[in-house]
C-alpha cells in the first residue's frame, strides 16, 4: 500500500482521527444529556449551545491540571501506557469504512485485527491499573479481567457471524456483501449479543463492575490525574465510537443506504450521513440500556455471559452457517 | 492581568476551567445534614450538572474539595491527606456552621474549631445546613469569579 499525501490527510483528518475524536466528544455529550433527560434533569447547559462543548471543556481542563504520579507506581508504564491505550481504538477505526464502501486501509483479515484491538484495549487498561499501584485500582483490575474473560467469547462468536454470512474476513468485504440486506435481519441474536458484550467492554451499567464508583472509588482510574486522566477518558469515549462503528459495520450495513447517487462528492456525503446515523442509533441503544438498568454482581454477569449468551451466540453461528451455505 | 492570560489560548484555558468544575466531597464528622444538601444540589430540582459541576469518586480527579462537619481529632490527618491528593489548581469550600467554626458542636472535647485550622479554605458557606442554592452559587462564583447567570438558573 502506498502512503500518498491524500491518504495521510484522510487518515488524520476527515474520516480518520479528527472525525472520530469529534464523534467521541459528541457521544459523551449525548450520553450525559440523555441520562439527564431520563432522570428529569437538564444536563450540561452553560458550556456552549445546549452544553455541547462540555466534554471539550472537561478534556482541556484536565489536561491543564497538575499531574500526580504515585510514588510506588511503575513510571515507565504510567508514561507510555496512555498513548498506547489511545492508539488502540484509533488504529481500529481506520479499518472501518465511512465515506465509501471500502475503508481507508484494508486487507483480507481485518476482522482478526479487530479481535486484537478489542483485547489489547482491555490489556492496556489492566496494565495501567496495575502500574498505578493503588489498592482500589488493583481490585478493579481483578474485576476487569474476570469480566473480560466472561464477555470475550460471546463477543468474538457474534463477530464471526457476519464473516460466515458474507464469506469474507475484511470489514470492507462484509460491508460490500450487505447491499440490500443488512445482516441484522439474518442475525438479530448475534447483534443483540454483540451489543450486550459491548456494554461490558465499555464498562457501562449494568456491567460497570470494574469502575463501580459506589464500591471501589474510581475503579482502575482512581490514581490518574491531569493529562493521563484526560487521555484515558478520551480513549474510553473513542472505544465507545469504535464499538458503535463496529456494530454498525458488521450488522447494519455500514455506509450502505436506501438511496444511491452517482456523483462522487454526493456519494461521499450520503455514505457519511448513513454511517453517522447508524453509529448514533447504536450509541442510543447503548445509552438506553445504560440509563435504565442498575449494576449486576460479578458472578451474575459471568453467569449471564457463559450460560446464556455463549449458547445463544453458538446457535446463531449455526444458523448463519446454514444461511451462508 | 499578564499578557499571556489575554491571548487566545489564555482565554481558552480560563474558559475551560470555568466550565468544568469537578467536586469531591469529604464528610469530616458532620451530622449528615450538610451532606444531604450537597446531594440535593445534584438532584433534578437544582441540577448542578448544568454548570458543569460533577461529583467525582476520587480526589485525584477533583478541582474543588467540599468539606462538611466539625473536623475532629481523628479526622484531621485524613483530611490533610485528601487535600494533598488533589492536583493543583484546587479550591476548598467549607460548608455549614460546623465547618466554619464548630457550630452546635462547639466546645466538645474532641472537636476542632473550623476547617481552616487544618487546611487553607477559599470559601465559607454558612448555614445549618446551607441551602442547595447557596452551595451552587458559592461554588460557581468561586471558580468562575462571577455569579451564575439568572437566565440559566
Ligand atoms: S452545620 Fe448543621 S447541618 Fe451541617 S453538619 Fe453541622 S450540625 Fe449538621
Amino acid at each position: 500500500m502506498n502512503l500518498t499525501p491524500l491518504l495521510v490527510a484522510e487518515i488524520l483528518l476527515f474520516p480518520g482521527l479528527t472525525f472520530f475524536v469529534f464523534m467521541a466528544f459528541i457521544l459523551e455529550w449525548l450520553e450525559r444529556k440523555t441520562a439527564a433527560r431520563v432522570q428529569g434533569r437538564r444536563g450540561p447547559v452553560v458550556a456552549g449551545p445546549f452544553g455541547i462543548v462540555q466534554p471539550v471543556a472537561d478534556f482541556f481542563k484536565l489536561s491543564m491540571k497538575e499531574e500526580i504520579v504515585p510514588e510506588e507506581s511503575d513510571k515507565f508504564i504510567m508514561r507510555w501506557g496512555p498513548p498506547l491505550y489511545f492508539a488502540a481504538p484509533a488504529a481500529g477505526l481506520v479499518f472501518v469504512p465511512v465515506i465509501a464502501l471500502s475503508a481507508l486501509i484494508q486487507n483480507q483479515f481485518d476482522l482478526f485485527f479487530m479481535f486484537f484491538i478489542l483485547s489489547f484495549t482491555t490489556l492496556m487498561a489492566s496494565l495501567l491499573g496495575y502500574a498505578s499501584a493503588g489498592r482500589y485500582s488493583t481490585v478493579a483490575v481483578g474485576r476487569l479481567v474476570l469480566q473480560y474473560s466472561s464477555y470475550e467469547i460471546p463477543m468474538l462468536l457474534s463477530m464471526i457471524v457476519p464473516a460466515v454470512l458474507s464469506g469474507k474476513l475484511s470489514l470492507s468485504g462484509i460491508v460490500a456483501a450487505q447491499s440490500g440486506h443488512w445482516f441484522v435481519l439474518f442475525a438479530p441474536v448475534g447483534f443483540a449479543v454483540f451489543i450486550i458484550a459491548a456494554l461490558a467492554e465499555l464498562e457501562k451499567p449494568p456491567f460497570d463492575i470494574p469502575s463501580a464508583s459506589t464500591e471501589i472509588v474510581g475503579g482502575w482510574m482512581t490514581e490518574f490525574s491531569g493529562n493521563t486522566l484526560a487521555y484515558v477518558k478520551l480513549t474510553k469515549n473513542l472505544s465507545y465510537v469504535f464499538l458503535s462503528a463496529l456494530s454498525a459495520t458488521l450488522f447494519l450495513g455500514g455506509p450502505q443506504g436506501p438511496i444511491f447517487v452517482s456523483g462522487a462528492m454526493a456519494a461521499v456525503v450520503l455514505h457519511t450521513f448513513y454511517f453517522t446515523v447508524k453509529l448514533l442509533f447504536v450509541a442510543f441503544l447503548i445509552f438506553a440500556i445504560r440509563t435504565a438498568l442498575a449494576r449486576v454482581k460479578i458472578d451474575q454477569a459471568t453467569r449471564l455471559f457463559w450460560t446464556i449468551l455463549t449458547p445463544l451466540a453458538l446457535v446463531q453461528l449455526g444458523v448463519a452457517v446454514i444461511l451462508g451455505w | 492581568m499578564s499578557q499571556a492570560a489575554d491571548s487566545f489560548s489564555g482565554r481558552f484555558r480560563r474558559w475551560a476551567r470555568k466550565r468544568s468544575i469537578w467536586v469531591f466531597h469529604v464528610n469530616a464528622a458532620s451530622c449528615n445534614g450538610c451532606d444531604i444538601e450537597i446531594l440535593a444540589a445534584l438532584t433534578p430540582r437544582y441540577d448542578a450538572e448544568r454548570f458543569g459541576v460533577e461529583l467525582v469518586p476520587s480526589p485525584r480527579h477533583a478541582d474543588v474539595l467540599l468539606v462538611t462537619g466539625t473536623v475532629n481529632a481523628q479526622m484531621k490527618d485524613r483530611l490533610r491527606d485528601v487535600y494533598e491528593q488533589i492536583p493543583e489548581p484546587k479550591h476548598v469550600v467549607a460548608i455549614g456552621a460546623c465547618a466554619l467554626g464548630g457550630g452546635v458542636m462547639k466546645g466538645c472535647y474532641n472537636v476542632g474549631h473550623g476547617i481552616d485550622k487544618v487546611i487553607p479554605v477559599d470559601l465559607y458557606i454558612p448555614g445549618c445546613p446551607p441551602r442547595p442554592e447557596a452551595l451552587l452559587f458559592g461554588i460557581i462564583k468561586l471558580v468562575t469569579g462571577e455569579p451564575p447567570d439568572r437566565r440559566e438558573e
